[in-house]
């Protein structure tokens, strides 16, 4: 009945995966039927172990060919595992790759697409969920029936506890030629070593008041010492500061922690539109008629350059 | 070479979001191309000048669409196809109307904004290769052609990497991939001879919507306003945060 990708980094399962489970454990209480999960990848009989603690059933595709994300080679899998599973509701963590393959399998089951939602439930025989739109600015509520592809916004729902012990089936999927396609070359950027950004708990972003690349480091120590992540305003990722992967705002991520730090950021409409609904918004900028200051909850209105040392400072006692 | 870049209109983010009867209504917004679809615009003129070949504009929404479409012609796309579809349709009932048009025009490359401004979606791009059967690159941020491969930056989820694709292939916009240009006032008045060929989605297909909005309505958290001013004492103030997120809010 549900069937849940699994995301993981090669060892562990993402956060993000146990909020799936929670949305499917959900779902099943109106419309009984078994959870299955998908883990993809090469070498990852750990993965599957974790997730046969939360799952009734693990279909695990341990193959070279997954080891390099590509979406059509992701979408082959889902769709197998699905029939596999007899599957009518699929459900994913909205990262941005998952939102991208997600929606392509949605096409290729003909299933409905609901994206990046903040939560779910039955009402009758559809899907009824909430999102976002319009840059973050709207609430809306979308129904649609199954079957159905559903995707989870990091943030928003409690992490599953592990239940039980599933069973472990191996899946062989074949790639076609459409899946050969797209050949992954080298990494342009390699993948930071911090928790991603779209699943961080805390964000510390750094914008225009920092005044060059050389000042970000105190947003990285900030971050690290919160056990967070770094993100960036246009103006930073524009000025060749920090790369796009950073960047929050409307061309950008859009991420929901739990605490947003806003270094040197005014805040313009489409830098909101990636950070407002944070549970606390904390700006430290001199400008107090600074947008951003309009959307927050606590902050420092002073010169980042004198704020930012005592601060770092005062966390590290903190954790001392 | 033919280059496609796929457009939507959308309210301009500086305008202010109004519901009337639990529904978004557009009536006073300022409507504009999707800043992620004009990065697509720019692509193709950009290849088009470099490579030869055609620079062609699909745009999927209600009438009004012509104005975003009139920008991306004076931008110097060379024509444009417009679909009128009144409201919201979602990207999966979308595609095969998409394709329709797409199959027929036999593009090598198409472009898709990486997200939608207005419904958020992140789809389209995804669900238009899946219905043409071709492959897909998202969230790009540089393109080099060669021997009918694109070579391609993009984004994962964290960090980037190098692909190389088959043409004709689909792929979504990321901010970096270009500078949009303004369009200058001869390219503006030479757009207005140029060609948009108007199809109805009801004529190519589209069929009931697989997602049905119920609701729409704004809801703004509520903020503490609590700020301190660092004056001459920012070591006071920086210990102060501190102590309210530590024991006020309980955050770190």
């Amino acid at each position: 009945m549900y069937l849940v990708y699994v995301d993981h980094d090669g060892n562990k399962i993402r956060s993000g995966t146990l909020e799936v489970i929670t949305r499917a454990r959900q779902l099943q209480l109106a419309k009984p039927g078994p959870i299955s999960g998908l883990v993809l990848g090469q070498n990852v009989s750990a993965v599957a172990e974790e997730a046969a603690g939360y799952l009734d059933r693990v279909y695990v595709v341990d193959s070279a060919d997954f080891v390099n994300y590509v979406a059509e080679a992701w979408v082959a899998a889902a769709k197998a595992a699905w029939e596999a599973s007899g599957a009518q509701v699929f459900l994913a963590p909205a990262s941005r790759t998952g939102r991208t393959w997600t929606a392509r399998l949605a096409a290729r089951l003909g299933a409905a697409l609901l994206e990046d939602t903040l939560n779910s439930a039955f009402e009758g025989d559809r899907v009824k969920a909430q999102k976002y739109s319009y840059l973050n600015r709207v609430t809306e509520t979308q129904l649609a029936a199954l079957p159905l592809v559903l995707t989870v916004k990091p943030n928003t729902t409690p992490l599953a506890e592990p239940a039980g012990e599933g069973e472990i089936i191996p899946l062989s999927v074949t790639l076609g030629d459409l899946e050969r396609r797209v050949e992954v070359l080298e990494k342009a950027q390699e993948e930071a070593k911090r928790v991603p950004l779209t699943e961080a708990k805390v964000v510390v972003s750094g914008g225009r008041g920092l005044g060059g690349p050389e000042n970000f480091h105190w947003v990285e120590e900030l971050a690290d010492l919160l056990g967070g992540a770094v993100g960036a305003s246009r103006v930073a990722v524009d000025s060749g500061w920090r790369p796009h992967d950073e960047q929050v705002g409307q061309t950008g991520k859009t991420v929901q922690p739990d605490v947003y730090i806003a270094v040197g950021i005014s805040g313009a409409v489409q830098h909101q539109a990636g950070m407002n609904k944070s549970k606390l918004i904390v700006p430290i900028n001199k400008d107090p008629e600074a947008p951003i200051f309009k959307i927050a909850d606590y902050g420092i209105i002073g010169d980042i350059n004198q704020v930012l040392p005592p601060l770092i400072e005062e966390v590290k006692k903190l954790k001392d | 070479m033919k280059f496609m870049a796929l457009i939507r209109q959308i309210p301009d983010a500086q305008s202010q979001i109004k519901i009337s009867g639990g529904k978004v209504d557009l009536s006073g917004n300022t409507l504009i191309i999707d800043q992620m679809d004009e990065y697509g615009v720019e692509e193709i003129i950009r290849l088009k000048e470099a490579q030869g070949g055609e620079a062609v504009v699909v745009a999927f929404g209600p009438e009004r669409t012509q104005e975003a479409v009139r920008h991306a012609l004076s931008m110097g796309a060379d024509r444009a196809i417009l679909i009128t579809a009144e409201g919201y349709v979602d990207p999966v009932s979308q595609a095969p109307v998409l394709a329709k048009v797409i199959a027929e025009e036999a593009p090598d490359l198409v472009f898709a904004g990486g997200q939608e401004a207005d419904w958020d979606s992140q789809a389209l791009g995804a669900v238009v290769a899946e219905a043409l059967g071709w492959p897909l690159v998202s969230w790009a941020s540089e393109i080099e052609l060669e021997n009918g491969k694109a070579k391609v930056r993009h984004d994962l989820d964290s960090g980037s990497e190098y692909v190389r694709v088959t043409l004709p292939a689909v792929i979504t916009t990321q901010q970096g991939l270009n500078e949009p240009r303004y369009p200058t006032l001869p390219n503006i008045m030479k757009a207005k001879k140029k060609e948009i060929k108007k199809l109805a989605a009801s004529d190519l297909g589209l069929t009931e919507n697989k997602v049905q909005i119920s609701e729409q309505a704004i809801q703004e958290k509520a903020r503490l306003g609590k700020f301190i001013t660092a004056g001459d004492d920012p070591a006071a103030a920086a210990r102060k945060l501190v102590e309210l997120l530590h024991e006020e809010a309980k955050v770190i």
